[in-house]
């Protein structure tokens, strides 16, 4: 009888959420035209104001530029967190890695991870991409590293006070460009106006691009950092 | 195009329900990862490719990762 109740209330919740996704979903831009409000002047005027074609980019790095730093606020906190709860030494107990095949495999891939992860951080306002999901593309290396050739390896190319260094100096960039922008142009973060070159080249739209890759060290420094936290003393004998 | 869309938000659901119903934690890693593809494909069908890199490199990549570094650590806590 309790189960039953349970299992009622809970299709109840369920019904509830569903109605109230749909009534959200349905007042997309895609299904109401995009003539009117805010989304209609950052598309008319989006890429004189920034010189930025990913207009995705130009939200989140300069009209927005204060909610990225907030975020990436957030992801240093997480990673804080972490490496205090989980770190229990510096140097792990390492695995031997995986078979010969898979680590020849991979020490060819993985160049052309990091050259496909550079590619996204660089490309952010031209391309779709962007700081956040280079940096994750980047910190995915570690992560192969880790498990394929085991942690010590890990240890030894990118040891955690390298990646703690890159972490500070991608955050340095950030807030170092958001102060040039209070001195230069009168705002925090503001676009830097001197910067700005033809549109669609690579170096263009201001600010955007070195913002793209300070955030881009930022994130990815931080999820190997919490990659690395909790593989700690974990694929001792498994793998 | 909406034939295809209706197949893929079908393969979702059932993949969301298989990630939950199982009780092996690996296979609910594994759907959660299918999960992630498909909600990748839905993301591209309606031109947000921003959006379908993140969820492609976070769900499908990193979480992936995560999650299995965290279970072999419970399981290695609960030999102990």
């Amino acid at each position: 009888m309790n189960k039953l109740i349970k299992k009622i209330m809970s299709l109840f919740i369920l019904a509830g959420v569903t109605y109230a996704l749909y009534q959200n979903f349905s007042l997309m831009p895609e299904y109401q035209g995009l003539n009117e409000g805010l989304s209609s002047y950052i598309i008319e005027s989006g890429l004189n104001d920034t010189g930025s074609l990913n207009l995705i980019t130009a939200v989140l790095y300069d009209y927005r530029a204060f909610d990225s730093l907030g975020e990436s606020t957030v992801i240093f906190g997480a990673v804080s967190g972490i490496v205090l709860i989980l770190s229990r030494k510096m140097l792990p107990v390492s695995s031997k890695g995986l078979s010969f095949i898979v680590k020849r495999t991979l020490g060819i891939m993985t160049p052309f991870i990091a050259l496909f992860g550079l590619y996204v951080i660089t490309h952010g306002h031209l391309t779709p991409g962007g700081g956040f999901q280079g940096g994750v593309i980047l910190a995915a290396i570690s992560i192969i590293f880790s498990i394929v050739y085991g942690s010590a390896f890990d240890y030894r190319r990118y040891s955690p006070q390298t990646k703690t260094a890159l972490e500070t100096g991608g955050a340095m960039i950030f807030l170092g460009l958001g102060l040039a922008g209070i001195i230069l142009e009168g705002a925090f973060l503001h676009n830097l106006g001197f910067l700005t070159a033809e549109t669609g080249t690579l170096i263009s739209a201001g600010s955007i691009p070195y913002i793209n890759i300070g955030v881009g060290f930022k994130v990815g420094a931080g999820l190997a950092i919490i990659f690395y936290s909790m593989i700690q003393k974990t694929f001792e004998e498994d793998f | 195009m909406a034939v295809l869309e209706v197949i893929l938000v079908i393969f979702l659901v059932f993949s969301a329900l298989m990630a939950v119903r199982f009780d092996e934690e690996l296979i609910s890693i594994i759907f959660l990862s299918i999960f992630s593809l498909i909600l990748t494909a839905l993301y591209l069908l309606h031109k947000a490719a921003d959006v379908a890199l993140a969820e492609a490199v976070i769900g499908a990549g990193l979480n992936t990762a995560i999650f299995m570094s965290a279970i072999s650590q419970i399981r290695h806590g609960d030999s102990d």
